[in-house]
């Protein structure tokens, strides 16, 4: 049966337009970037090697796909919560807005797997949609700007990672991205449990993120003792694959942080949709 | 399996301060049209919803084929198909689609040329591939009769199908569930607040009020054991007023008008009446029964 | 006004122009290479930046025809690869003097400093550590306007004959090094707490091996954009 709904979860998300309409936004904006890149790529590069070339001469294509792809994910993968949270920001409150909800949760299926099913479907989405991102960044910007050695800017000073030794990290760093992406979308179909419009919980969803997000990056002491446990804390830790050496104590800690985050965010939601008096 | 397809006992839930239900039981037999009867906010709703699980009741005891709702959840919404107040479909899929996504889910093989015969059985063989966003409210509930009766459920849960609809649909919904009544012996609860509908469709029913049930029973004794309200419109009201005043000093009687008189009769004793009022010089014009769900609550809970 | 001034100026330096013919026999000795091609490795110890050792291949053609071609990305000082021999190639342009001799890794060598006589020229001072048995530069210090000082160690190995190194190893400013913060800007920002390169100095060293020299490049090579 959990089987049989995620499937079902899965047609009623790409029944609906805004389904796309995400995918859509992330392939014109990485396009946008690409294109950019293509037109004016080199002095967005010396704006980052300004101060080292009076001194030192970078040789070799530096303006390849690879730095493209870094680029992009960069960019992006702030935005991308915002795509997901679309989506499944309303797998279960959208039901209620619609009254769907009286059909299915009077059919032979728990209430635990409902959200189950939700949220495996929602987790599909939210990996075609990375997918789809990592196919454009990577493959599309290496067929038009070829491969090289990566420059990374990191905030301790330039990392080069040789061409040979990227791939890996992209794949890494796509997957801890994915985990940091899956917790928006557990996050959002928790809320969404809780909330019986479409729109509160994608909205509550963003708040939360920004509101994290701010706590993250603001220097007060008293909220140090809380950042490490923040998820936004380690949103980006995909960007540590591409350190050199590649800190996978700092990464493994962020996938545990993710991983809780995920287990009891939908602990949450199955606890109150079974709870839940279907009144609407 | 014993005859008894559902059997509430003192089922009660509150919402905060609200008691949405106090104390309904009654007892839905194999093969019945059951009436569940009552006026708005009488706890129908919270009840229906009680028993598909959408609601956990309070207290009182949920039986479903002599299942237990709250152990055997699953088992019991297998043989159940339900539309609960209006029903509601994803707008954005067709109607083929939507009927795919319910029977997927409906614990039976449902195939693509039972869900067409379905469409058809109700009436939208040919609406299958547009999107719901663009049906009437009489189609969707048509299209919501198709969706619990795909997976052939053994009961038939229906919570105020008509309400909305426009009068071609009320008589249309109304011969679908016939339908199923007469060709398909499916066992039919079916709420209502309008008496008139359960009359003519159930064959037993339970009325409740402000959450308790009242009075549960076959709708033909019940009705007829009960006196109606008549009205009698006639050139002079104040000839029959005097008439009955002499005549007919044991009856009931309200005068509406100068010329309309409602007299509380028992259906037998209309034709009598009739006939002496007639001897008696009396021209009538009209003959109606009036037996507003309100009255017949008023006589229930006066008696 | 200015040219007899600097006449002047030069004047007593007239006296010493027999010292430089040690320069000389350097610069005659570089001057036999016309061009040449070589591999090199290059690795690169420097504040702020991680680079493995990475691999090019080097071209040059007198008088300044210098070019790089990888397959990844080579890091190498702005300064002090070709420009050097480039620059000591035009005599008029500088200066020698000779000064003391000392001893690097047991070799006597003999400091020889250049001061270009014009206004506009990147190089302001430039020292130079000559073997001069061997008429080979040991070790150079070039301060340049905007790069600051950059201090070069000679090994020389087959091609000695050709006054070309095995082995280069650069010391550079990094002292103007900056991040634009923009763009490092780490949603995280726990990179912050690491503890901040304070180094002022960097190191590259390149390893040259596999000297082909005088095949008679072409200017074609050069053009072409790498």
């Amino acid at each position: 049966m959990l089987r049989k709904n995620t499937y079902n979860e899965f047609v009623k998300i790409l029944s609906k337009p805004r389904s796309f309409l995400g995918i859509g936004a992330l392939t014109l904006l990485i396009l946008l970037i690409i294109f950019a890149m293509k037109a004016d790529g080199k002095s967005i590069i010396s704006f980052v090697t300004a101060s080292f070339e009076q001194t030192l001469s970078f040789n070799g294509h530096i303006l390849n796909g690879y730095l493209i792809a870094f680029i992009i994910l960069q960019m992006l993968i702030v935005h991308v919560p915002l795509l997901v949270a679309l989506v499944t920001g309303d797998l279960i409150s959208g039901e209620a807005a619609m009254g769907t909800i009286r059909m299915l949760a009077t059919k032979p299926i728990s209430r635990t797997k409902i959200v189950l099913s939700k949220f495996i479907a929602g987790a599909i989405y939210t990996l075609i949609l990375i997918l789809w991102m990592g196919f454009l960044a990577v493959i599309v910007s290496q067929w038009i700007f070829g491969t090289g050695d990566l420059i990374v800017l990191n905030s301790d000073g330039l990392t080069i990672l040789q061409e040979q030794d990227i791939l890996w990290r992209f794949g890494a760093g796509f997957m801890v991205a994915y985990l940091a992406l899956l917790t928006v979308s557990s996050l959002s179909i928790c809320l969404s449990a809780f909330a019986e419009n479409s729109i509160g919980p994608i909205v509550a969803t963003m708040a939360i993120i920004i509101l994290f997000t701010i706590i993250g990056t603001l220097d007060v002491s008293i909220f140090d003792t809380i950042k490490p446990y923040l998820f936004t804390t380690h949103m980006a830790s995909w960007r540590s694959f591409f350190e050199n050496p590649v800190d996978m104590g700092t990464i493994m800690e962020s996938v545990l942080i993710l991983v809780v985050h995920n287990i009891l965010l939908v602990a949450l939601a199955i606890w109150k949709f079974n709870r839940k008096d279907i009144t609407s | 399996m014993s005859n008894t397809i559902i059997k509430v006992q003192h089922l009660s839930k509150r919402f905060g301060t609200f008691q949405a239900v106090k104390d309904v039981s009654f007892e839905v037999n194999k093969g019945d049209v059951f009436g569940f009867l009552g006026p708005n906010g009488a706890g129908k709703s919270t009840t229906i919803r009680c028993l598909l699980s959408l609601i956990k009741a309070d207290a009182g005891s949920l039986e479903l084929f002599g299942k237990n709702l709250s152990s055997d959840r699953n088992e019991i919404l297998r043989q159940t198909g339900s539309i609960i107040e209006k029903p509601d479909f994803y707008k954005y899929m067709s109607a083929r689609k939507n009927l795919e996504v319910f029977a997927r889910i409906s614990g039976a093989d449902v195939d693509a040329s039972d869900i067409q015969n379905m469409l058809e059985f109700v009436g939208l063989g040919d609406r299958g591939p547009h999107k719901v966003g663009g049906f009437s409210h009489g189609m969707k509930q048509r299209l919501g009769i198709a969706q619990t009766l795909l997976h052939n459920p053994e009961l038939i849960i229906l919570d105020e199908p008509t309400t909305g609809l426009d009068p071609q649909g009320i008589i249309e919904v109304r011969n679908l569930i016939l339908k199923l009544k007469n060709e398909q012996h499916k066992t039919i609860l079916l709420s209502s607040h309008q008496l008139s509908e359960i009359e003519l469709i159930a064959n037993r029913m339970v009325i409740i009020n402000k959450g308790v049930s009242i009075v549960e029973g076959e709708v033909a004794e019940l009705l007829n054991s009960t006196e109606l309200m008549v009205s009698y419109e006639v050139e002079n009201a104040n000839d029959l007023v005097n008439y009955l005043t002499n005549a007919k000093p044991a009856l009931h009687f309200q005068v509406i008008s100068d010329r309309i008189v409602e007299i509380a009769l028992n259906k037998n004793e209309v034709p009598a009446l009739t006939e002496e009022l007639i001897h008696a010089r009396i021209r009538i014009h009209a003959i109606e029964p009036k037996r507003k769900l309100e009255d017949y609550f008023m006589k229930i809970i006066a008696s | 006004m200015k040219t007899l001034l600097s006449i002047l100026l030069l004047l007593p330096l007239v006296g010493l122009a027999q010292s430089s013919a040690k320069l000389n026999k350097v610069i005659s000795k570089l001057n036999t290479v016309k061009d040449y091609s070589v591999d090199v490795e290059v690795k690169a110890d420097i504040p702020m930046i991680k680079i493995l050792p990475s691999k090019a291949k080097v071209y040059f053609k007198q008088k300044d025809k210098f070019k790089v071609v990888s397959k990844g990305i080579v890091i190498l000082p702005k300064q002090g690869f070709s420009e050097i021999n480039t620059f000591l190639s035009d005599k008029s342009k500088y200066m020698a003097i000779e000064g003391d001799t000392s001893k690097i890794a047991g070799v006597v060598v003999q400091l020889i400093t250049v001061i270009p006589s014009g206004e506009d020229n990147e190089i302001i001072l430039a020292k130079l550590w000559v073997d001069d048995s061997r008429s080979l530069i040991i070790k150079t210090q070039i301060t340049t306007k905007s790069n600051g000082t950059v201090t070069t160690n000679y090994t020389y190995g087959d091609m000695a004959k050709f006054a070309l190194p095995s082995k280069m190893v650069f010391e550079i400013d990094v002292k103007k090094f900056k991040l634009p913060k923009s763009v490092a800007a780490d949603i995280n920002q726990r990179s912050t707490e690491k503890k901040d390169d304070k180094r002022t100095k960097g190191n590259i060293t390149v390893n040259l091996s596999n000297y082909k020299v005088n095949t008679g490049l072409s200017d074609e090579l050069f053009k072409k954009k790498s």
